[in-house]
This record gives C-alpha cells, sequence and structure tokens, in this order.
C-alpha cells in the first residue's frame, strides 16, 4: 500500500476520534468475552492440576470397588492387602457429607465446594505431605474433631470450642474442636472436618466397606506394586496412582470444557452482535466520506487503494479492539473469579493464567471480525465515481432491497414450516427441525428487516411518536430515512432479546410443569426437604411421625439398579402412595409392600411386562432381588418408570449411599394445619437442615432454582444487550454528524434544543422497539418450539413470560433514550449557523 | 410545542406597533480568532433596514456581508455592538428567547435549499408553525402557495422537485409564518437563470403584495437589481449604497469597489 493512502486512512482514524472509540469499544466488548472465558478456564484448569497432583499425592495404588457406586472395599480385605510385599502403608477413604454448625449454632454453609467428615490420618501413615496442625492437636476420642483453617475461620470456632455437626446417616452429634489443620485443598467454602479413625468409620461406612483404599508402596514401582495388589485382590478394581491422578484431571477437564464452551458461546453472541455494529459503522463511516473518497478518485487513486484505505482502518480498528479486548478479558476473568468466591462456589485461587493462544484467538478473533464486516463497506468505497466529489449531494441509494427481500421471505416461509413441523414432534430430531427452521427464520430476519422497518417502525411511530407531533413526525421519517441501516442497528438487539426471550419461555414453561406437576402429583399437606448435596436427614421421617395430627410421613427414594442389563432409574416409597400422591391405576393393586414393583404404562408397554412378571434388579455389588409387578400406573412425570417398596431399595442400595430426596406428610383429616406446622419445625430443629414446606412453598423452592439459573444466563446476555446499546449510540452518533446541516437549518427556523433532543430521543426509541419487538416475537416463537420438542422430558406445559415480554418492550425504549442521551446532547448543540457550513 | 413559555417579556410573538425600521445594527464588530491570526469580519457597522423594503447586501467575498446577515438574523452573535430585530434587542437575548424570536419573527431563505428530505413539500413548509405548535393561517398560506405555484406539488419530497421547485418551497416556508423580516442568504447562489428569476420575482412579490420585509445577501448584480437598495460592503465596513439598482449601476459601483474578486464563486463571503 502506498504511503499517502495509508497517511489518509490514519489521519482519517486520528479525525475521528469519538466515531474510533465507539468502534473499537464494539470490538473490546466481544473479543473481552472471548479473551475472558479462556483466562478463567485455564486459570481454574491450571490450580485444580496442582490441587490434584496433591491430592493424590504418595498414592502409588489404589483400590476400589468394580463400579462406581457399589459398596466399595470390604474392611475385611485390609489385612491381605497390608500382607502384600511391598506396601508401606495402607490408607482406607473414610468420608460423607455433613453439615457444621457454626458459633452462632447455624448451619456452616460451604456454597458449592464440599462440606464433610473424613478419618484422620497420623503423619507417619500419611501418603503424601501430611497436613499440618496449626492450633489444638489431632481427633484422639470420638467426639473430638479436627477442622481446616478456612472452615474454622468462617465458623468462627476456635479450639475448645464446642459444636454440633449433623450426619445425615447418623444424625446430630456433639463435638470439640481439638485442632485446626492446614490443608493445600482449602479453597473457598470447603468444610472438612476430621474425625478419630474409629468414629469415622462409625460414621461414614456400614461398618465393612469403604469407598477406596490408597497405598503407598516401598521399593517397588507403581506398576509392580498394582500387579501384586491385584494378584492378592482379584475381585476388585486397582489402579496406579498415576493412573488415578489422570482420571481426576480428565474428569476436571472435561468439566472445565464444558464451562469453557459455555462461556465462549456468549464470547460468540457478543462477537456476533458486535459484527453487526462494526458493519454498520464502517457502512456509515464510507458514505459520509463518499465526496473524499471520489475525490481521491479523482485525483488518480485507484479503487484497489480506496478499498484497502478502508481496510486498513478496519485493521486498525480490530488491532485496537483486540488489544484492549484482551486486557479487559482478564479484568473480566478476575471479576468473575471474585464474584464466584463470594458465593463460595469453592473455587480454589491461584495466579491468572494468560496463556499465548488466549492472546493469539482473541486477536485473530476481533482482527478477523472487523476486517470482514468492514469489507462489504470497503467494496462500495472503492465503486464510488470520481464525479461524485463534484456533486453537491451524493446520495447512495444502494441496490434495490427487492432482492434481499424476496429471499428474506423465502426464508421466513421455510423457517416458519420447519419451525412448526419441528413443534409437532417430540425429542432430538424435532428439536433439530426447530432449530433449523429458526436459523431460517433469523436469516429472514436479517434479510427482510429492511423492508420490515417501514412498515413496522411506521406503526410504532403511530403509538409513540403521535403525541410528539411534529418533533415525532420528523423522528419517525428519520428512523426509516435509510432502512439498512435501521435494520443492522435494530438487528443487534433483536439477536439479543431474542436470546432472552428464547430463555424466558424455557423458564417460564419449566416453572409452569413443576407447578402443574405438583398441583396435580402431590397430595400431602407438608414436604420435607433438604439441602441438594444430603438430602434429608435419615431418621426425619420417624421423628414427624410422633407430631399430632400427622397421619402418614413418607420417605422418597432415587433408586439406581441394572434391569435386564440397563441401567435403571425409580423410585422407592416407605410408605402407601394414598394419600400423599395422586395416580391413577390402571390395573392390578397400588399396595407397596414385599417385593411388590408398581410401573407406568408406558414401561409395562415397552418391556411387556404384566401383572405377576418377575423383575430381576441387580445392584452395583451384583447382588440380585427378583420383584413382581403388581400394579399398571397410568404416566406421570412424578411417578417415574417403575416404584418399589423401601424394603427393596435397602436391599440394592449399600447403607452408605443411601439418602432421602423429600418426606412427604399426610395430615389426619380435620387436623389443624397451621398449627402441625409448628409441631413438624420443632420435631425436626434437631436435624439442623431440614425445611418444612407446604405444597406451595414447595413449587416455590423449585421454582427459585430455576431462577437462579436464568439470572446466570441473563446476566451472560446483558452483554449482547449493552452492545447493542453501543450500536444504538453509535448509528445515532454518527446520524447526527451526517445530518448535521439539516439539524442546524431545523435550529435556524425555530426548533428549541429540547425539541432537538426530543427528535432523536424518539428516533432511537422507534428503533430500539422495532429491534426488540422483532427480537421478542422470534425468541418467543423459538422458545415454544423448542419447549414443545421436550414434552417427554417433563416439560408438558408451555409458558410465554408475558410480564417479562411486556417489560423487555418498555424496558428496550427506555434502553432507545438511554442511547440517545448522548447523541441527543450532541445535536442539540447543533448551531444554526451549520444549516449555512459547507459539507 | 410552544409550551415552553417565555421568562422574558423582550420577545413576544405579538407583531409590535409598526416602526418604519424592521432591523437595525449599530457599531457592530464581529472578530474572528485571536492575536496575529485575529480576523475583523465586521468592523462598526451600522445599518438600518426599512420595513417593506427590498434590501440587496453586496461585497467581494471576505467582505463581512454574510457576518452581517448571520448576526442580524441571530443565527451568529457579534462581539459587539447592538442588533435590533423591531423593538428586540439581540444582544441579550438566550439561545432559547432566539430561539424563539428565528422562529416566530424571521424567515429564511438557504442558498442550498435546506429542505428536510423524509418530509413532504406542504410538511416542510409548515414545519416552522409545526415547531411552533401554530396552526398556519389557511387563506394566508393558500394565498402564498397559489403565488409560488406550488398547489400541484404540495405531496412531493424534496428529491422529487428540481432546485427552482425546492427554493420556492423555501420561500413558501419563509413567508408561510408571516415572520417580520426574510432574510436570504444567497437564495439563488445554487439556481440557473431562470429558476433564479422566479425566486427573485416571489421575494419581489412578497415586498410588493404581501408588504414583507426582506434582506438578500448576494453576489449576483442581477439579484440586486430585483431590491429596493443595495448596500456594499467591502473589509468589514459598510462603503458605499444604491437606491434602485438596476444590474448596471450595481455592476459599476461593484468594479468602484476595486476588488479583483467581485464575481468570486465563493458564496460565502
Amino acid at each position: 500500500m502506498s504511503s499517502p493512502m495509508r497517511k489518509v486512512s490514519l489521519r482519517n482514524l486520528a479525525a475521528h476520534k469519538v466515531r474510533l472509540a465507539l468502534t473499537v469499544l464494539s470490538v473490546v466488548l466481544g473479543t473481552a468475552f472471548v479473551a475472558g472465558s479462556f483466562v478463567f478456564t485455564d486459570t481454574l484448569q491450571k490450580t485444580f492440576d496442582g490441587l490434584f497432583a496433591d491430592a493424590a499425592k504418595g498414592v502409588d495404588v489404589r483400590v476400589s470397588g468394580l463400579e462406581k457406586g457399589s459398596s466399595g472395599v470390604p474392611l475385611s480385605e485390609l489385612p491381605k492387602l497390608e500382607a502384600v510385599d511391598g506396601v508401606r502403608a495402607v490408607v482406607p477413604a473414610v468420608d460423607g457429607p455433613i453439615v457444621l454448625l457454626g458459633a452462632d449454632k447455624k448451619p456452616l454453609q460451604s456454597g458449592g465446594a464440599p462440606s464433610i467428615g473424613l478419618s484422620y490420618t497420623p503423619p507417619e501413615q500419611a501418603l503424601g505431605d501430611p497436613d499440618v496442625m496449626v492450633a489444638g492437636a489431632p481427633p484422639a476420642a470420638p467426639g473430638q474433631i479436627a477442622l481446616n483453617e478456612g472452615a474454622a475461620r468462617k465458623a468462627g470456632l476456635a479450639v475448645g470450642d464446642r459444636t454440633q455437626v449433623l450426619v445425615p446417616t447418623s444424625g446430630v452429634i456433639d463435638v470439640t474442636v481439638s485442632g485446626i489443620y492446614q490443608t493445600p485443598s482449602d479453597s473457598g467454602g470447603f468444610v472438612g472436618a476430621q474425625f478419630d479413625g474409629a468414629q469415622a468409620r462409625e460414621l461414614f461406612t456400614d461398618g465393612s466397606h469403604v469407598d477406596y483404599v490408597d497405598v503407598a508402596g516401598t521399593g517397588v514401582s507403581q506398576s509392580e506394586l498394582r500387579d501384586r495388589v491385584a494378584a492378592a485382590l482379584p475381585d476388585l478394581k486397582v489402579d496406579t496412582g498415576d493412573q488415578v491422578r489422570e482420571d481426576v484431571k480428565a474428569e476436571v477437564n472435561s468439566a472445565l470444557s464444558f464451562m469453557n464452551y459455555f462461556l465462549l458461546a456468549f464470547g460468540a453472541i457478543a462477537l456476533l452482535v458486535g459484527t453487526f455494529i462494526i458493519y454498520n459503522t464502517f457502512s456509515m463511516i464510507v458514505a459520509q466520506r463518499l465526496r473524499e473518497l471520489a475525490l481521491l478518485r479523482a485525483i488518480g487513486a485507484s479503487r484497489k487503494q480506496v478499498g484497502r484505505s478502508v481496510v486498513l482502518e478496519a485493521l486498525i480498528v480490530g488491532l485496537l479492539g483486540s488489544a484492549l479486548g484482551i486486557a479487559a478479558g482478564v479484568g473480566l476473568a478476575y471479576g468473575l473469579r471474585a464474584m464466584l468466591n463470594g458465593f463460595d462456589v469453592g473455587l480454589p485461587s491461584g495466579p491468572l493464567q494468560l496463556e499465548p493462544r488466549t492472546v493469539i484467538v482473541a486477536l485473530l478473533v476481533g482482527v478477523l471480525v472487523t476486517v470482514v464486516s468492514a469489507y462489504a463497506p470497503a467494496r462500495r468505497a472503492a465503486k464510488v465515481p470520481p464525479v461524485a466529489a463534484m456533486r453537491e449531494e451524493f446520495s447512495s441509494t444502494g441496490d434495490s432491497l427487492r432482492v434481499r427481500t424476496l429471499v428474506g421471505a423465502i426464508a421466513a416461509v421455510v423457517g416458519g414450516a420447519l419451525l412448526l413441523v419441528g413443534s409437532r414432534g417430540t425429542g432430538g430430531g424435532a428439536a433439530t427441525t426447530v432449530g433449523l427452521g429458526a436459523a431460517a427464520l433469523i436469516v429472514a430476519v436479517l434479510l427482510a428487516a429492511p423492508a420490515l422497518s417501514r412498515p413496522v417502525v411506521g406503526a410504532l411511530g403511530a403509538v409513540f411518536a403521535k403525541p410528539f407531533g411534529p418533533v415525532g413526525r420528523l423522528a419517525r421519517t428519520n428512523a426509516v430515512r435509510n432502512p439498512r441501516r435501521t435494520a443492522a442497528t435494530a438487528f443487534a438487539l433483536t439477536l439479543g432479546l431474542m436470546l432472552v426471550s428464547v430463555i424466558g419461555v424455557f423458564g417460564a414453561s419449566a416453572k409452569e410443569s413443576v407447578n402443574s406437576l405438583v398441583d396435580n402429583g402431590v397430595r400431602a399437606d407438608y414436604i420435607l426437604a433438604g439441602p441438594d448435596s444430603m438430602g434429608v436427614p435419615l431418621g426425619a421421617a420417624a421423628a414427624v411421625e410422633e407430631v399430632p395430627g400427622v397421619a402418614d410421613a413418607v420417605e422418597l427414594h432415587g433408586v439406581a439398579v441394572k434391569i435386564d442389563d440397563e441401567e435403571q432409574f425409580g423410585t422407592a416409597l416407605s410408605g402407601q402412595l394414598d394419600g400423599v400422591l395422586d395416580y391413577t391405576l390402571e390395573e392390578g393393586s397400588a399396595e407397596l409392600v414385599g417385593t411388590n414393583m408398581l410401573v407406568s404404562r408406558t414401561t409395562a408397554t415397552e418391556k411387556g411386562w404384566r401383572i405377576g412378571t418377575p423383575v430381576v434388579l441387580t445392584d452395583r455389588d451384583g447382588e440380585q432381588v427378583t420383584t413382581n409387578v403388581t400394579g399398571i400406573y397410568a404416566d406421570s412425570q412424578l411417578l417415574g418408570k417403575w416404584m418399589v417398596p423401601e424394603s427393596v431399595y435397602e436391599q440394592v442400595t449399600p447403607a452408605a449411599v443411601r439418602a432421602v430426596w423429600a418426606v412427604l406428610i399426610e395430615a389426619q383429616p380435620g387436623a389443624d394445619l397451621a398449627a402441625m406446622r409448628g409441631d413438624l419445625a420443632a420435631a425436626t430443629d434437631k436435624f439442623l437442615v431440614v425445611q418444612v414446606k407446604d405444597r406451595e412453598e414447595f413449587k416455590g423452592s423449585q421454582g427459585k432454582q430455576i431462577d437462579t439459573l436464568l439470572a446466570v444466563l441473563y446476566g451472560l446476555l446483558a452483554l449482547a444487550i449493552v452492545i447493542a446499546i453501543l450500536g444504538i449510540i453509535n448509528t445515532l452518533a454518527l446520524s447526527v454528524v451526517e445530518r448535521r446541516r439539516e439539524i442546524g437549518m431545523l435550529r435556524a427556523v425555530g426548533m428549541q434544543r429540547p425539541q432537538v433532543r426530543r427528535t432523536i430521543y424518539l428516533e432511537s426509541v422507534l428503533i430500539a422497539v422495532f429491534g426488540a419487538a422483532v427480537g421478542v416475537l422470534l425468541g418467543v416463537a423459538f422458545g415454544w418450539g423448542f419447549v414443545s420438542t421436550l414434552a417427554d422430558e417433563g416439560l408438558d406445559v408451555i409458558a410465554v413470560p408475558w410480564g417479562q415480554v411486556v417489560a423487555m418492550l418498555l424496558g428496550s425504549a427506555v434502553v432507545g433514550v438511554l442511547a440517545a442521551l448522548w447523541p441527543a446532547a450532541r445535536a442539540a448543540r447543533t448551531k444554526p449557523l451549520e444549516a449555512i457550513a459547507g459539507v | 410545542m410552544s409550551s415552553h413559555a417565555l421568562g422574558a417579556v423582550a420577545v413576544s410573538t405579538e407583531t409590535p406597533a409598526p416602526t418604519p425600521v424592521a432591523a437595525r445594527a449599530q457599531n457592530l464588530n464581529k472578530t474572528y480568532g485571536s492575536g496575529d491570526t485575529q480576523v475583523r469580519a465586521l468592523d462598526g457597522v451600522s445599518a438600518d433596514f426599512a420595513r417593506g423594503e427590498f434590501t440587496a447586501i453586496m461585497g467581494p467575498s471576505g467582505s463581512g456581508k454574510s457576518t452581517l446577515m448571520h448576526c442580524l438574523a441571530g443565527l451568529d452573535s457579534a462581539t459587539s455592538g447592538s442588533v435590533m430585530i423591531g423593538e428586540t434587542e439581540l444582544t441579550t437575548l438566550s439561545d432559547k428567547q432566539m430561539t424563539q424570536l428565528r422562529r416566530d419573527r424571521i424567515g429564511f431563505v438557504f442558498q442550498a435549499f435546506n429542505l428536510v428530505p423524509t418530509l413532504t413539500a406542504l410538511e416542510n413548509i409548515t414545519l416552522p408553525l409545526d415547531i411552533a405548535g401554530r396552526k398556519a393561517d389557511p387563506s394566508w398560506l393558500d394565498n402564498v402557495l397559489t403565488r409560488l405555484g406550488l398547489k400541484d406539488r404540495l405531496d412531493h419530497r424534496p428529491s422529487e422537485l428540481s432546485g427552482g421547485q425546492q427554493q420556492r418551497v423555501a420561500c413558501a416556508r419563509a413567508l408561510a409564518g408571516q415572520p417580520e423580516i426574510i432574510f436570504g442568504d444567497e437564495p439563488t447562489g445554487n439556481l440557473d437563470s431562470r429558476s433564479s428569476g422566479e425566486v427573485l420575482a416571489i421575494l419581489r412579490a412578497a415586498v410588493d403584495e404581501f408588504g414583507q420585509t426582506v434582506v438578500i445577501v448576494t453576489h449576483d448584480p442581477r439579484a440586486a437589481s430585483y431590491a429596493d437598495r443595495v448596500v456594499f460592503l467591502a473589509d468589514g465596513h459598510i462603503v458605499d449604497e444604491l437606491r434602485d439598482p438596476t444590474a448596471e449601476t450595481v455592476l459599476d459601483r461593484m468594479k468602484r469597489l476595486d476588488t479583483v474578486d467581485t464575481v468570486s464563486v465563493d458564496g460565502q463571503g
């Protein structure tokens, strides 16, 4: 490229700093998210890698049950293990979930981090670096615990303090803090209470099994030791320590890569939205510089040179934006981690990792997107005829909208048809059809939006702008003056709000579905619920049976077994269905006793089961229990595929992993429900974590979980909305510059500054509401389509969050005004003399 | 949109008692820049513009003729001196009051027409009235539209009109509100001679038939010949004045001003 052209590009960038800043900002926001997600996950990965290298440090061989969820390693095998030649130390893993009471007598929240009780390992038996006691002494007798530093600090407990620990399988235990220790895995909200060996075994094992046993060798290689141990214990799974560490690492990595993809998806959305803004900005810049470009052509610059000078500008903007974006990404990752730590999600802390890969990807993506976005405008710039420099007004009307509108209309018909067809089916195929339809409709809107903007903005204008008289009319006509620009500006908001609406429909439908499930399926008057990590502690059901007015308290368990060599999940009840759950019995009896099994109509049909069919359940240890089908009920999401009595559950589930999902409570007829509630709360008080809920509260707590999930998604999508707002600001600011003369004339013939501002506000509102309306419409349609295909997954009620839809449309109007604040102020400052000043 | 009640009594939308002078400049100075680069665009200019008269301001490029008009019309502020429109002193007005004065008491015709491209001819014509929230006097508007030959063009957009037609629309816009005074900034600068003739005839008729006051800036002796009076500026001073001019007498005076680029292409002065 010749240097004079480069000079023109550079001077041009320097001369329009505000424009440059806005364009760069849109690149920054997109790349920041890409860089931020990489930095965040790289950092986590690095820290986790270190952590697990530490955690399984010194482990040469790990012995575990053949399958996950099996009883594990029988303690009776330990002597055999110790007898293997070359074994230095044998450490059985004894741990389980607990709830620790803080100094304030309230359960200590660990956030997402583990809260576990475990067995104290004396330093001489430790496989890796032993935990260091920083205060007090290790637990030496039952009733003593050592706490990790982080937990002790958060709980406000010191050596010698007395408190309580809830173990779901054993109840509440009084303990004294004997010591405080330091551990490398002390992260976020982690709680690790060490008990002495005997008590740990009593609390966290069934007395005869442990999950796994770690072994350290001496004077022998890992693989050699593994072979020797495997020979001694042929019925158990034996891995080398390296293998264990690899497995753990792989597990963490796959969890992290999901997170990475998740964050990158939002980065991609941000970039996509940013693309439209960059494209729009360059289009407008080229349009405004037509005379200048034509002048360059007239004095001999070639088409190529003119085109290149625009691309060069894009390149500089892209580089600058990406570089800033990477810096912002590091900040984003830092903020994200700080926020998650604030919630005690249990993330370990470590230095932020900025890998070369992150820098390269962010730079490439940022520069490519910018240059590609500027390519079309650059081509247009190259086509400027030299005579345009001489003409007073050179308006590039552009190509007719007819072709693109026609293609858009065809895409709309195809997309609409696919959406309708897909929504009639269920499952993956149908969802794919809906997805294709959605993609086609997005393309359709992208193509047809300019043609669509005139009638739609016209109609919106009739509502929003009419009350503002001539100012409103000016705003309305300005909003559709350049339909392409209006459409591209609005499209950023369309994409953002489309995604928000899809998620909104999902959330509302999920909540509605849960509500209807509870309304139609649950008859219980009260429900006992516990934390997700442990469920309701055992014994709570027995405790509430004693409460006056309680007719029945039924425990619900999840059952996992193999039937016909296939993993199957069912439900187990400690009592009878009647009174607590609604169901429709189609055949046989609903009595749950002995080895009875109730199955749903669909399961019965699929398996070919009939009343009296024997069904063999195989548990994880390979033990078998034979049940008989005694009843068939109409399909119900709540009841699931099949049900067995508690006795069967206990036979197929190792004691250490038994858990209670919830306890359903039926009141005696005529019982005083309000009074009963207090009694129930009192009866379950000693279980610390048990909550008493009526049906409405139970629905509410389910809805709350969905809301939390939605909040995270909305938070991430907010970025796309922010970029869309920047796009509107950008378009308006450039439009104001473009219309300087016209605004000057309006000022000259007597338009007051507030009127000028109001015109810009209204124009902005019209563009924003247009974009939002299209986005919400698409989003609701897509959400409806997708949810329809999920009827089998429990989303059998489709709900549109109308309140949210209205809020989004009103919000977009507010956004419109906010985006217009600065451009409007600029416009209002236009001097009347601008009407006369040369272009 | 006239809800912004005006605080000052000085500016009234009602037509003040007729005085012989529609606009008056007194000892007007206007300087641009400072120090060595300081330019004195107006240097102690005093002039009266009589009601019901058509005045042309002429002068070579850089003579200050456009600056004078901008100051008179409230588009620009003078460095010192006073400007009166009717009985109103402009130099003490706030931006809001000045805007209202332009809106209600002044009409403009620009060189580049300056119509809003998205509005129809009629909408452009009534724009200042609409902005003010006033209704046009229907018989007056009808009269103006008929006289300007625009009745069959009212639904056209500016892009569908010729230059001459656009400038006629601009004239109609200036006349529609029955202002006290109409200013024209090189109103024929962008027109061919036939269209120029039409527009100047309209401005002449505005004075003769509608009793308006018109002040234009021009460099075209033929345009100036439509005026009742020509004021000549050079180097920020009023240097000469001519009554009942013809194109020849104007050209003659211009030559005597002894400036090379008398017929400069630059319309900005």
